[in-house]
C-alpha cells in the first residue's frame, strides 16, 4: 500500500510539474519546480536501487541528485538573478487555450490508441499514462514558450518523463536507461546552460522570438 | 586494427590541436589524421566487401552500408580539413575571425568526425544514440563558430530541435528494448540481439517505436517536417562545416534509421516502414522543391538541396527493389557533390562578402573556376547527366512506378520543379556582369583543390565504380 502511495505521489509530482511549467510566470519558480520534478525521478530511481541493489543505479541516483536537483536549478536561479530576467516571456498561445491543449493531451493519452504503450506493464497503466501525458505536455512547452529557459526546462522535463515511463515499463534495470540518463546529465545540460549565457550576451535577451536574423 | 587506427589518429590529431600553439602543425596533424583514416576506411571497406560484416571488438559492428558511410565520412573529412585552413586564413586576413579560432575549429571538427565514426560503427543502439547526440553538442559550437547573434540563433535552433528529436529517438530505442525478455533487456543490447528477437516483438509497440525513431533520427537527417534547423545551420556554419554536416552527418543518421528499419521489418512486415519512408521522403522533396523558387541565400539553398536529397534517398529505400540500390548510390554521390558545393560557396562568400543571391552576380567572371565548379555541382545535384545522381533518380522513380505510381509521379513533378528552381538560382548567381567593386580572380589554389578533387571523384564514380564498392552496394541492398 505504501509502495502504491509512493508511486502515486512521485508520478503526480512529475506530471503536475510539467503542467506547472506552462502556468508559471516567474522563471525562478520554474527552476525550483524543475528541481522538485527531478527529485521525484531521483526518488523513483532510488526505490529501484533499493529493490535491485544495482551499483550503476546508485551512481545514476547520486548523479541525478547532484546535477538535476541541486546544481542545475541553482545555476538557473543564479543566471536569472545575474541577468535580472524576472518574468517569463509570454507563450505563443494564451493561457486559457494552453490549458485546453494540456487537457486535450491528457485526455488523448487515455484513449485506446495509446493503450499498447500504456499497458506495456498492465499493472502500471496509470503511471505509464501519466508519464506519457507528461512527455507530450513537455513537448508542447518547448513549442509554446518563447523564452530559452522554458525551452531548456521543457527538454529536461521531457527527459524526466521518459525516464519515469521507462521505469514503469520495466526498464529500470536496463543499463541503456542508466547510460542515457548519465549522458544527458553530464553533457547536454552543461552545453544548454552555456548556450543560454551566450545567447544573452549576444542577443541581450532569452526571448527566442527576438531571433529574427535567420529569415534570409 | 584499421578502425583503431582511425580512432587513434583522430584522437591524436585532437590532442595535438589542443596542446600545440602552431596553427600549421594543427592543420597538418588533422589533415594527416583524416588521410590515414580515409586509407584505413578503404581497407575496412575492402575487408567487408570480401568477408562480410566486420566486428573486431565487442563494441563495433561494420556491415556493408556502414563501411560505405565510414569511407564517405573520412573522404569528406579529409577534404574539409584541407579546405578549412586556407578558408580560415582568408577570413582571418579579412578580420572576420581571429587567428586563434582555427585551433577551435580543428578541435571541434576532429571531435565531430570521431563521434560520427563511433556512432555509425557502434554495435549497440544506445551507443549510436549517445555518440550522435554528442555530435549535436559539438555541432552547436561549430554552427555558432562566428559568435554573432545570427549564428547563435542558428545554433540554438539546431540544439533545441535536434535535442527534442534525439530524446524522441531515445524513447523509440527504449520502446524497442521493452520488447525483449527482462534478462536480455537488463544488459547492453546489441543490434544483433534486437534482430534475433525481432520475430517475437509486439507488433504495435514496434510500430510506435519505429515512428519515434524515424521522427527522432529523421530530425538529424533533416527530413520534413523536422527540417527547419537545416537551412539556418547550413547557412551560418563555416563552409567546410556545411560540407561535413551535409556529406557526413546526414548519412550516419540515415544508417541508424535503416538499422532500426531492418528490425521493424522482421517484426511487422515491410509495408509499414515502406509507407512511412515514402511519406517522409516525398514531403521532404516537395518542401525543398518549393523552397528553391523563393530562396534568396545560396547557402540556405544548399541546405534545402540537402533536404531534397535526403527525401529522394528515403524515397528510394521506401520504394524498395532497385530503389534501394539507387538510394545507396545517391548517398555516395550526394555526399561528394554537396561537399564540393559547400567549398565553392565558401569561395563565393570570401569574394562577395555576402551569401545573398542578389548580391552575387556574374560569379563566372569574378571567380571563373569556383563558379564553374559551383555550376557543374549544382546541375549535378539537380540530376543532370552525366552525373550519377541522374541515374540514381531515374532508378528511384522507375522503382516507384512499379508499385507506387501516384507517389512516383508526384516525386517526378517535384524533382522537375526542383531542377527548374536550382537552374534559375544557378544562372542568377553565375551569369551576368559582376559588380564593379569586385575584382576578378581566384584566391589560394588550396581553396580550389578540394572542391575540384571531390567533384572529380563524384564524376568518376558516375562512370566507374571500383569492384569493392560495387560489391558493398550490392551487399547493402540485400541486407536492407
Amino acid at each position: 500500500m505504501l509502495k502504491i502511495h509512493f508511486f502515486q505521489v512521485t508520478v503526480s509530482v512529475v506530471f503536475l510539474s510539467s503542467i506547472y511549467f506552462h502556468l508559471a510566470k516567474r522563471n525562478i519558480r520554474i527552476s525550483m519546480v524543475y528541481g522538485l520534478q527531478s527529485a521525484g525521478v531521483v526518488a523513483l530511481l532510488f526505490y529501484s536501487y533499493l529493490q535491485k541493489g544495482s551499483p550503476l543505479i546508485l551512481v545514476v541516483v547520486l548523479a541525478t541528485l547532484a546535477v538535476k536537483v541541486i546544481i542545475a536549478p541553482t545555476f538557473f536561479i543564479r543566471l536569472i538573478n545575474r541577468h535580472k530576467f524576472k518574468f517569463a516571456v509570454d507563450p505563443h498561445v494564451k493561457m486559457a487555450l494552453g490549458l485546453a491543449i494540456i487537457g486535450l493531451i491528457s485526455g488523448l493519452v487515455t484513449l485506446h490508441i495509446f493503450s499498447p504503450l500504456t499497458t506495456i506493464i498492465p499493472a502500471n497503466q496509470t503511471y505509464l499514462t501519466l508519464a506519457l501525458a507528461s512527455m507530450l505536455i513537455s513537448v508542447f512547452l518547448i513549442a509554446n514558450h518563447k523564452d530559452a529557459l522554458s525551452q531548456i526546462v521543457g527538454i529536461l522535463s521531457l527527459e524526466n518523463s521518459i525516464v519515469v515511463f521507462a521505469i514503469f515499463a520495466g526498464l529500470d534495470q536496463s543499463s541503456i536507461l542508466d547510460l542515457g540518463i548519465l549522458f544527458d546529465i553530464f553533457v547536454w545540460l552543461f552545453v544548454a546552460i552555456a548556450f543560454i549565457s551566450m545567447m544573452y550576451r549576444h542577443i541581450g535577451s532569452i526571448d527566442v522570438t527576438r531571433m529574427k536574423r535567420l529569415k534570409d | 586494427m584499421a578502425l583503431l587506427i582511425i580512432i587513434f589518429s583522430l584522437v591524436a590529431a585532437t590532442i595535438i590541436c589542443l596542446v600545440s600553439k602552431n596553427v600549421r602543425s594543427m592543420v597538418l596533424a588533422s589533415t594527416a589524421a583524416f588521410g590515414i583514416s580515409a586509407a584505413s576506411a578503404s581497407l575496412i571497406a575492402d575487408k567487408v566487401a570480401r568477408h562480410g560484416d566486420y566486428a573486431p571488438f565487442r563494441f563495433v559492428q561494420i556491415n556493408s552500408l556502414t563501411a560505405i558511410v565510414l569511407l564517405l565520412i573520412m573522404i569528406v573529412g579529409f577534404f574539409s580539413a584541407i579546405y578549412a585552413y586556407p578558408y580560415l586564413a582568408e577570413e582571418a586576413n579579412k578580420k572576420i575571425i581571429g587567428r586563434t579560432r582555427t585551433k577551435q575549429l580543428f578541435i571541434l571538427l576532429n571531435v565531430f568526425m570521431l563521434l560520427l565514426v563511433m556512432a555509425v560503427t557502434a554495435s549497440y543502439p544506445i551507443l549510436s544514440w549517445v555518440f550522435l547526440e554528442s555530435t549535436t553538442l559539438a555541432g552547436a559550437f561549430l554552427i555558432s563558430f562566428y559568435n554573432k547573434p545570427s549564428t547563435i540563433e542558428a545554433a540554438w535552433k539546431y540544439l533545441i530541435i535536434n535535442s527534442v528529436g534525439l530524446l524522441l529517438a531515445f524513447f523509440g530505442t527504449l520502446l524497442f528494448i521493452t520488447n525483449l525478455p527482462g534478462s536480455v533487456s537488463n544488459g547492453f543490447v546489441t543490434w544483433s540481439i534486437l534482430g534475433s528477437f525481432a520475430p517475437h516483438f509486439n507488433t504495435v509497440i514496434t510500430k510506435v517505436a519505429f515512428i519515434f525513431i524515424l521522427i527522432g533520427y529523421g530530425t538529424k537527417v533533416g527530413l520534413a517536417p523536422m527540417h527547419t534547423w537545416k537551412p539556418d545551420a547550413y547557412s551560418k556554419a563555416p563552409a567546410p562545416i556545411g560540407a561535413v554536416f551535409s556529406g557526413a552527418l546526414m548519412p550516419v543518421a540515415l544508417v541508424i534509421i535503416l538499422k532500426f528499419r531492418v528490425i521493424t521489418d522482421v517484426a511487422v512486415g515491410t509495408s509499414f516502414s515502406q509507407h512511412l519512408l515514402i511519406a517522409f521522403g516525398l514531403l521532404s522533396v516537395i518542401v525543398a522543391a518549393l523552397s528553391f523558387i523563393t530562396v534568396v541565400n545560396y547557402k540556405r539553398m544548399l541546405g534545402y538541396s540537402s533536404i531534397e536529397q535526403a527525401g529522394l534517398i528515403t524515397l528510394g529505400f521506401g520504394f524498395g527493389g532497385i530503389g534501394r540500390y539507387a538510394a545507396i548510390l545517391q548517398i555516395i554521390y550526394h555526399s561528394l557533390i554537396k561537399s564540393s558545393l559547400f567549398f565553392t560557396s565558401g569561395n563565393f562568400l570570401l569574394k562577395f562578402h555576402s551569401s545573398k543571391i542578389k548580391v552575387v552576380r556574374g560569379a563566372l567572371s569574378a571567380l571563373p573556376i569556383s563558379a564553374g565548379l559551383f555550376l557543374v555541382g549544382l546541375l549535378a545535384v539537380a540530376g543532370l547527366p552525366p552525373f550519377g545522381i541522374f541515374i540514381s533518380e531515374i532508378m528511384t522513380i522507375s522503382s516507384g512506378l512499379k508499385h507506387y505510381i501516384a507517389y512516383a509521379l508526384v516525386a517526378m513533378v517535384f524533382i522537375v520543379i526542383a531542377f527548374i528552381g536550382l537552374f534559375k538560382q544557378a544562372s542568377s548567381l553565375t551569369l551576368g556582369e559582376k559588380p564593379k567593386d569586385i575584382k576578378a580572380g581566384e584566391g589560394s589554389r588550396w581553396l580550389l583543390f578540394p572542391p575540384l578533387a571531390i567533384l572529380g571523384l563524384a564524376l568518376v564514380l558516375g562512370f566507374y565504380m571500383p569492384p569493392f564498392l560495387h560489391t558493398l552496394i550490392r551487399q547493402a541492398v540485400v541486407s536492407q
